[in-house]
């Protein structure tokens, strides 16, 4: 398996809706830059979120805890999140052992 | 050098203690050891332990136990009391009775062991078993010999027909229950001798008549001689008692009576449990730089063995007085033994009590407390009603000094227990504050906030795992290089009724909020395991604890319970365990969801096959996160073929190769803090030796089964 070297958020951005693409590795180092987007997306006036994890290649529990922190701050502040499994295994490891697989939202079709 | 203070509080105790490396050579020979084995301590020093004390037909076994006991040995590992033959310096044979503590220290095993010659009390023993023997003979002559035998006897003997009424008891008896003569002692019911004792056993617990081995006896039962704890309601005394209890039979076998004899073993009792005390507390103090925590370590070690309460006072660069640990014997008075310390001192204070001790640097012992101390004392209404309330009777305070710098006090109480202190208990605490006072020194230059982190997560790690028959257990945190922030990987393993439970997790966070989790969480599981046995069902409580948390408290763990059924999983979101048999490694168990995180989600019990032979290994993600050179993570496959390699390891073993396994991956140190847990089924050959917990282990370390 080629692993995507460097870590990276691409953001698609249309009207009130954005797609976060994830790009690498969600860890210690790189986990507050996806807060950090999210809250300049909200400033934009977003309030259509899907965080695409599909290319998202390890997750460690800081990680896990920023993913479990977006779908905690969607319900408090009423905007909407949906999420892109990852096809990775080392990264869908860790959404099936927490039970984040089935808490989180993520879209029907691709669930991991 | 770190062990000298130790050894300056050895040098002093009343009983002999030898410490040796692993290699099995004396490295410490107290003067109580001159003694006992006639040989200096020049002589002794770097000479093999089991040249010098061992005799010559338990010398391998001695070797063989300490090379079992390097190879397996992680923490300290026992604290019963063992009997065996020792040999002097001049080689003739004694019996000593002995305690030994094993731990490591730079990947080295040390071992110290506490011993007391026991000839005297085994030949008084022997004495005694003789009497008893005549006794028999004589109850079943005539009454009038018996008096001669036993009336002079110093220690208390009572003899009890079959319906358990006192027909006879010797003067000492009579002395010892407060009697003036057989008769009036006859006719007072034992329940109504008992009822003015507080009566309790080895292990702290109430024991009731039916516990008494000459009613035992009665019963038809083979007692065993029951040590009991005795603390008279009124004056407060307390005294150890062992209670043996031999039968008189008629000529048909049919029991007639039973006879009792009542040892007072207080002073070895005492003594013993100062012992255990010192040599505890003396590595609690040189084992952790932080130093609160190390003193209410020390305090709680105090209770209930020294005191019923222990309090440790330090002075603040304005000389004003900082609480800084308190123990309670019993944990709902804890609060009001708290409540009290706070408040402040008076300026009548500064000439009595804590104050003064403070002031002046003196030691201060109160073998009674009466009331109108305490009225003197009180400055407020509240104050008085808490002073009565946590029943007070005996104190010593002690001050923690370095040179003359006075740093703080440590006062030990005596209250509802009713134990009286004395000088004995005040040459032990001023000892206890002495090495203190080195600790605190020690701290005080090493204050920096993240070593305090990173030993306080390593205080939140059971300091040794405990030992289940037929099992072994070993675990291992591997913290992350210094410079990065400590993580909230734990792991424990306890006692609860009926089995055992153990816990591996991975609280989210970092650094100080991930210690106070991880104590939350690891308090709560113990706590909650008192009365719940199921682990999905303990796992579903800690959930809805961590979400009274602060936002995103959350955490992943395994909790294992091991009982005569077998073993119970339950999964939190926390990586499936590994099970490792004759067949190789394979994963077990089912996810279950993480701790303090969803809503609306169930936890599962399972039932794991855990067959004799087996092992199964429990880790925190730190192993499979684990980067490589080549930027690599070590993985869910590598984990696997390490594992699968590790057939008919020991636990510790696999702890051990995993480890190494790690160490030779990554670059460096540990990126992430890992914890590591193995438990083993001990193949049916094997589980003989390990039987009787520790005790048997640690007979073989200095000289195998007597």
């Amino acid at each position: 398996m080629v692993r995507p070297a460097k870590f990276e958020i691409k953001e698609l951005v249309n009207g009130e809706s954005a797609t976060l693409v994830i790009v690498g590795e969600l860890d210690m180092r790189t986990a507050e830059h996806l807060s950090e987007c999210l809250a300049e997306q909200r400033a934009k006036g977003v309030t259509d979120v899907t965080v695409d994890l599909a290319k998202l290649s390890f997750m460690d529990s800081s990680g896990l805890k920023a993913l479990i922190d977006l779908h905690d701050r969607s319900r408090a502040e009423a905007w909407k999140l949906k999420m892109v499994a990852p096809e990775y295994e080392a990264a869908a490891l860790v959404l099936r052992a927490t039970g984040a697989d089935k808490a989180l939202p993520f879209a029907e079709t691709s669930s991991p | 050098m770190a062990a000298q203070p130790t050894e300056l509080i050895l040098d002093r105790a009343h009983n002999a203690v030898i410490s040796m490396d692993q290699r099995g050579r004396v490295t410490y020979w107290n003067p109580a050891a001159e003694t006992v084995f006639g040989v200096s301590r020049e002589q002794a020093v770097g000479r093999k332990v089991a040249e010098l004390i061992v005799p010559e037909r338990l010398r391998e076994t001695h070797t063989s136990g300490i090379r079992r006991l390097v190879a397996g040995g992680a923490g300290r590992l026992i604290d019963r009391r063992v009997e065996m033959p020792a040999l002097r310096g001049d080689g003739s044979e004694f019996p000593v009775e002995m305690t030994i503590s094993a731990w490591r220290e730079g990947g080295e095993s040390s071992f110290t062991a506490f011993l007391q010659d026991i000839s005297e009390r085994r030949a008084a023993a022997s004495e005694r078993e003789r009497l008893v023997e005549e006794l028999r003979l004589a109850l079943r002559g005539t009454d009038r010999r018996l008096d001669a035998i036993v009336g002079s006897l110093s220690e208390p003997v009572t003899i009890r027909d079959h319906t358990d009424r006192i027909v006879y008891a010797n003067r000492a008896a009579l002395l010892h229950l407060g009697f003036q003569s057989v008769v009036e002692l006859a006719q007072t019911p034992p329940e109504r001798i008992m009822a003015d004792y507080i009566v309790l056993g080895e292990d702290g617990g109430e024991i009731s008549m039916q516990q008494i081995p000459s009613v035992r006896l009665l019963q038809g039962e083979t007692p065993e001689p029951l040590l009991i704890r005795t603390i008279h309601r009124d004056s407060g005394a307390e005294r150890w008692n062992l209670l043996k209890a031999a039968p008189v039979l008629d000529e048909s076998g049919r029991l007639e009576a039973t006879i009792m004899l009542i040892e007072d073993v207080t002073e070895q009792q005492r003594e013993q449990q100062r012992s255990a005390f010192l040599a505890e507390a003396s590595l609690v103090l040189a084992s952790s730089l932080d130093y609160e925590q190390t003193l209410q370590n020390v305090a709680q070690l105090a209770v209930p063995e020294i005191a019923d309460w222990c309090g440790v006072d330090l002075v603040d660069a304005d000389g004003d007085r900082v609480p800084v640990a308190v123990a309670h014997v019993d944990p709902a008075r804890l609060q009001l033994a708290a409540q009290l310390r706070e408040y402040p001192l008076t300026e009548a204070d500064v000439e009595h009590g804590l104050g003064r001790v403070l002031r002046v640097g003196e030691s201060v012992l109160y073998p009674e407390i009466p009331e109108d101390m305490l009225l003197q004392a009180a400055v407020s209404d509240e104050h008085l009603a808490l002073l009565r309330a946590v029943e007070m009777r005996s104190a010593a305070i002690v001050p923690i000094r370095l040179g003359k710098r006075i740093l703080g006090a440590m006062t030990l109480v005596g209250a509802e227990s009713g134990r009286v202190l004395d000088r004995a208990d005040l040459e032990l605490a001023e000892q206890i504050a002495s090495r203190a006072a080195v600790a605190i020194e020690n701290s005080r230059l090493y204050s920096e906030r993240s070593t305090i982190a990173r030993t306080l997560q390593k205080s939140l790690l059971p300091e040794r795992l405990p030992e289940i028959a037929g099992y072994e257990l070993a675990g291992a945190y591997l913290p992350a290089f210094e410079g990065t922030e400590v993580g909230g990987d734990f792991y424990d393993a306890w006692g609860v009724r009926g089995g055992w439970m153990m816990t591996i997790g991975d609280v989210t966070g970092k650094g100080f909020e991930a210690a106070a989790l991880t104590s939350l969480v690891r308090h709560n599981l113990r706590a909650m395991s008192e009365f719940v046995s199921s682990p999905a069902e303990l796992l579903a409580r800690l959930d809805l604890v961590l979400k009274k948390q602060r936002r995103g408290s959350t955490c992943t763990a395994i909790l294992l319970r091991l009982d005569e059924d077998g073993a119970t999983l339950a999964m939190g979101g926390h990586p499936l365990p590994i099970r490792i048999t004759s067949v190789g490694a394979e994963q077990v168990g089912d996810f279950g969801p993480m701790l303090g995180a969803f809503e609306g989600v169930a936890w599962r019990d399972t039932m794991v096959a855990l067959p004799p032979g087996s092992i199964l290994v429990m880790y925190t993600d730190g192993v499979t996160d684990a980067v490589g050179t080549d930027g690599e993570r070590y993985g869910q496959f590598r984990l696997r073929d390490t594992l699968d390699a590790c057939r008919d390891f020991t636990a510790s073993k696999v702890v051990q190769r995993l480890n190494d396994a790690l160490a030779n991956f990554q670059v460096g140190g540990h990126a992430d803090d890992t914890a590591i847990l193995a438990i083993r089924h001990m193949p049916e050959a094997d589980q003989s030796l390990h039987e009787g917990r520790g005790v048997r282990k640690a007979t073989e370390a200095l000289a195998g089964p007597a």
